[in-house]
């Protein structure tokens, strides 16, 4: 026999609702809006959404918020194993979504919803303001990016990884990184017809490019058209002397309007800064020796500091 | 009145007994109460038992009655219906001076009482019991979809909450418009 949910005292439906499950509290949601609004206001916790891009349809991963005890726990959670924790996927798209929860894939209608609104309503519901992580591969079609741009908005983290073919990984950094308040793209594709200038001249907050097994080739000059605020690059080719002639030039203050905060360069392991040759005619001051911290100052004020450990060095514009 | 005899054992006291010299002291006698529901039928309950609803036990605590006043001023719960009660008091009997495990296996397994249950243990504050019944309410639910989940707890459509909605309106302006006429008759 049905009960009549929504005559409950408000104290009793929010524990009703907290003691739900996760799938079931996004089936309640769609249920009407008094029910979307009634899951909001419970503020289920879950794990950052990781959205990733198949053909046309976006999928949104949504996992409960687990909560650590220690550092074990969180061990475990990289490795995936030991945790019990409620995961689901929703494949969206326009006027229907796949459900796929304790093994079985439902397919729930609004006729009404384009992949936008889907969005939308998971964003809302979980009181999220943009996709915390969008994921990139092979999978997402080169003329589905101008879709994604359009359907969301905003992203807290780009991530465009392996397998991914150079086109895709071109066109979705240079489409989908404005959207992104950070972006790691996980694949070295540069070489000498298509250098990383192109996408250093970007003006972006955080860029992080990491690929293990394909180091970037970096020279000085990319470095001084660089335009992101924040940029990362592991691991990298470029001379100890080149980084001499980038403290050097900057130095020179021909680069008034430098927009770069910070710049984390992580080199190969077999290759050790040597500092000497980094601040090789540059007068310097310790910051900290421990820390392997130097500071140069330039002619207007405007100070660099400059950290070099083993085979990491940082430039930090102040 | 029709009565029945609920929780009258002759369990322990609802404070354990850990000390060896607390065993030779002398036994306090445990206190019942009366309680009704809608059908007046009368369930005599401890004390010790009563404990779990925080609205009894704040009407208790300071009424010092004894067993004939208990038993002539029994508690009305007029807005509880007799086997909802019923169900209340056997689960305060069941839980008696127990510490409340994390799932309860003797929750009635009714499904079709559980709305009045839920309503009925919020309003006499048993907050185990009523963690307990939201657990099974959300039970309900588990892996169905938005269509099936509407119609178990019965869920307004978008369109049927805006009907009610300009009908509650509508409803209040008669009601004012009411209201004002027969101000103005008055004042005549």
């Amino acid at each position: 026999m049905p009960i009549r949910l929504l005559s409950l005292p408000s104290k009793d439906l929010q524990y009703a609702i907290n003691s739900m499950d996760l799938g079931d509290v996004i089936a309640l949601s769609l249920c009407s809006n008094r029910t979307k609004n009634l899951v909001k206001d419970s503020k289920r916790r879950i794990e950052p959404i990781h959205a990733e891009v198949y053909g046309n349809r976006i999928r949104f991963n949504i996992s409960d918020f687990q909560e650590l005890q220690n550092d074990w726990d969180q061990d475990d959670l990289d490795l995936g194993d030991g945790v019990d924790n409620e995961f689901i996927s929703l494949d969206l798209f326009d006027s229907l979504i796949n459900i796929h929860r304790a093994n079985e894939i439902e397919v729930w209608r609004r006729p009404e919803f384009a992949q936008c609104d889907w969005i939308v309503h998971l964003l809302s519901i979980f009181n999220e303001s943009m996709i915390p992580r969008l994921r990139i591969s092979d999978s997402c079609p080169i003329e589905y990016m101008n879709t994604i741009k359009q359907i969301i908005p905003k992203c807290n983290s780009l991530e465009i990884i392996r397998p991914c073919s150079n086109d895709v990984a071109r066109k979705a950094f240079l489409k989908l990184a404005p959207i992104a308040e950070e972006v790691n793209f996980e694949i070295n594709i540069f070489d000498n017809d298509n250098d990383i200038s192109k996408f250093l001249t970007l003006n972006l907050n955080s860029v992080n490019f990491i690929d293990f097994e394909s180091p970037f080739k970096l020279e000085l000059s990319d470095l001084l058209v660089s335009n992101i605020d924040h940029l990362s690059i592991r691991i990298v080719n470029i001379t100890d002397k080149e980084l001499n002639r980038f403290a050097k030039l900057w130095m020179k203050g021909s680069h008034k309007f430098y927009r770069p905060k910070l710049i984390t360069l992580v080199l190969k392991r077999e290759m050790d800064i040597n500092k000497e040759e980094v601040l090789k005619g540059i007068q310097y001051e310790f910051v900290e020796e421990s820390t392997h911290q130097y500071r140069i100052r330039r002619g207007d004020g405007k100070e660099l500091s400059i950290r070099i450990f083993a085979y990491i060095v940082d430039f930090e514009f102040e | 009145m029709s009565s029945t005899e609920q929780g009258t054992s002759s369990a322990a006291p609802a404070e354990p007994t850990t000390a060896p010299e607390s065993a030779a002291a002398p036994e306090v006698p445990e206190s019942f109460y009366y309680v009704h529901g809608k059908d007046k039928v009368v369930h005599k309950v401890s004390a010790g038992a009563l404990q779990h609803s925080a609205l009894i036990h704040g009407m208790i605590s300071n009424l010092g009655y004894t067993e004939e006043q208990a038993k002539a001023n029994p508690f009305p719960f007029e807005n509880i219906d007799g086997d909802i009660l019923q169900m209340v008091v056997d689960w305060c009997n069941q839980h008696k001076g127990k510490p409340t495990p994390p799932e309860d296996t003797n929750l009635p397994k009714q499904k079709e009482k559980l709305f009045d249950l839920v309503l009925a243990v919020n309003y006499l504050e048993i907050k185990e019991l009523l963690t307990y019944c939201c657990k099974q309410v959300a039970m309900m639910v588990k892996g169905k979809s938005p269509e099936e989940i509407r119609e178990i707890w019965m869920i307004p459509t978008d369109a049927e909450d805006e009907a009610a909605e300009k009908e509650a309106k509508k409803r209040a302006g008669k009601e004012a418009a009411g209201e004002t006429a027969a101000a103005a008759g008055d004042a005549k």
